[in-house]
């Protein structure tokens, strides 16, 4: 499975539903996002996810850091 | 009051006619993000449970601040008071801090315990609140931390409202602004390379949420503050660990620790100012303990484009310490109205003792603790002018403002991140209209204002009376 945000292979299941196996919730664990089985193919399709969202792998480590981390003390 | 916790709050929503109950299966998307976007927008928004959700075991509940008949309610008020009459009703019961809390023995939310196989997804019936949100998030939980360096001290403990993403089935992500209470703490302790423990408190007496996001000084107690809203004492217990002060009686309460010294990917979310905030790197969380009421009701918050329920939780208590703040130095304002967006819009209504004088009150508003960063455009008007009327404020800007005189920019100043103006993120140029009208040693063309006629009280009630025999007829 590929994430249909970053599109890395690197895809787990996070859980299956607590109830009849109603669906399941894959994570990515490249970009951590998360998505379920039964959302849109616009979620769940690394095709149709829309391109102003899609995030470039290499480009996560340098987002901006919330809060900075301080130094040792 | 007529509440003790969200349970019994629901049951006034319901006997007031402010609650609709869900019993068809929906599912978790789009269902319940729609469900919290169009609540608020029908006449009067009632809260909404939703009991049976595909795949779930448990109800979620959403709305339950998103009117100002519900507001009202909580606030113990009738559900018809006016928003001014709200202000002013809060302002009474501000008075009345600290009533410090009890802690009891027996408390609801320790009915269930969980420490091993956690899996949030068990308990909590997550959803993704926003399509392009980057997982499903706790958008209404009160987070419990306390200052490392000064851990028995009450005061200092925060409970703080703070966006949380669902990353793993015991791991979640948390966003600390650096200008949040819950930043200092998690500061302290990363310089000694700590990790922070935390409560995360779900499904809470609804005042404990106002309290949580309300902008209140460092050392104030959120708890002292809704025990004086509610004028009696909310009811506490102890964490599993960390020797936290949680509430009792909330519906679920995830224990953890935020990880010292790491960030990882966090976000888009869909934030308050009606837009996605990007994604950035922020701290986890390490949840290792559950504790939840039978059969919990996750309270969960839609937010979107304003106004949706955040905008009624964060508009009056976002106004009131502003309006304290200034209240303080300058006794002569009249109300604050800083129900925009968190206060990046405020109107300040002040009668001014001497020329400059509405300029110089907003320069106090823009270096509040909370004006600072979030304020960007801050109207002044006379003290006659009702600021939560905004037609009496148009006529304001109308016919007050003299645009070479009044309007004054500053540039590069303090921001808030997530307001999409914010360029860098996190600073603004801050932006005064003074639409009062000039004192001396000002000077204005003379200009006389019209007075309402006489007899206008007693027409008035007349009319009122009038149109209701009308359409009570009807």
């Amino acid at each position: 499975m590929i994430c249909p945000r970053c599109d890395s292979e690197n895809v787990n299941i996070l859980t299956k539903a607590p109830v009849d196996d109603a669906w399941e919730v894959y994570i990515c664990e490249t970009c951590c996002f998360s998505w379920r089985s039964t959302e849109s193919s616009e979620i769940r399709d690394p095709e149709k996810y829309d391109k102003r969202f899609k995030i470039d792998p290499d480009k996560i480590s340098k987002l901006d850091q919330i809060p900075p981390i301080p130094e040792l003390k | 009051m007529a509440y003790k916790d969200l349970r019994e709050f629901l049951k006034v929503l319901e006997a007031e006619g402010q609650l609709v109950t869900i019993e068809d299966q929906v599912m978790p998307e789009p269902d319940l993000s729609a469900i919290g976007r169009s609540a608020p927008d029908v006449e009067n928004g009632p809260a909404v449970m939703v009991k049976n959700i595909k795949g779930y075991k448990n109800s979620v509940v959403l709305n339950v601040h998103g009117s100002w008949q519900n507001h009202a309610l909580m606030l113990g008020l009738p559900k018809d008071t006016p928003v001014k009459e709200q202000f002013f009703e809060l302002d009474k019961l501000w008075s009345k801090y600290p009533i410090k809390p009890v802690w009891v023995d027996d408390a609801p939310v320790k009915e269930v315990k969980i420490t091993e196989g956690i899996n949030l997804f068990d308990v909590i019936p997550l959803f993704r609140v926003n399509k392009f949100d980057g997982g499903f998030y706790l958008s209404k939980a009160i987070i419990v931390s306390r200052d490392p360096e000064d851990p028995d001290n009450f005061e200092k403990q925060n409970a703080g409202t703070y966006r949380i993403q669902v990353k793993g089935k015991d791991l979640v992500g948390i966003q600390p602004l650096p200008f949040h209470d819950i930043a200092v703490h998690l500061k302290k302790a990363e310089e000694k390379n700590e990790p922070l423990p935390i409560a995360i408190c779900l499904g809470n007496d609804p005042v404990l949420n106002f309290m949580a996001s309300t902008p209140i000084e460092y050392v104030q107690s959120e708890y002292d503050f809704a025990g004086a809203l509610k004028g009696e004492p909310i009811e506490l217990t102890k964490s599993e660990a960390g020797k936290l002060d949680i509430p009792a009686r909330s519906e679920i309460v995830l224990e953890g620790y935020i990880i010292p010294r790491q960030r990882k990917i966090e976000g888009p979310f869909g934030e308050f100012p009606g837009s996605y905030s990007g994604a950035r790197l922020q701290p986890e969380v390490k949840i290792h303990t559950i504790t939840h009421r039978v059969n919990p009701i996750f309270e969960n918050l839609y937010l979107g484009m304003p106004w949706t329920e955040i905008d009624y939780l964060m508009a009056l208590n976002t106004s009131l310490p502003l309006y304290r703040q200034l209240k303080r130095d300058f006794p002569e304002v009249v109300a604050v109205n800083a129900m925009y967006t968190h206060g990046i819009g405020v109107i300040i209504s002040t009668k001014s003792r001497f020329g400059g004088y509405g300029k110089a009150v907003a320069m106090r508003l823009l270096s509040t603790p909370h004006g600072m960063p979030y304020s960007k455009i801050v109207i002044v008007v006379d003290e006659f002018v009702d600021p939560f009327n905004l037609e009496q404020v148009m006529w304001a800007l109308t016919t007050r403002v003299r645009p070479d005189k009044d309007v004054v920019l500053i540039p590069n100043a303090p921001g808030m991140p997530l307001d999409p103006s914010s360029e860098p993120a996190g600073m603004h140029t801050k932006l005064i209209i003074d639409a009062t009208t000039p004192v001396a040693p000002d000077k204005a063309r003379d200009t006389e204002l019209l007075d309402v006629p006489e007899k206008a009280d007693f027409w008035m009630d007349y009319l009122k009376k009038s149109i209701n025999e009308v359409r009570r007829n009807k």
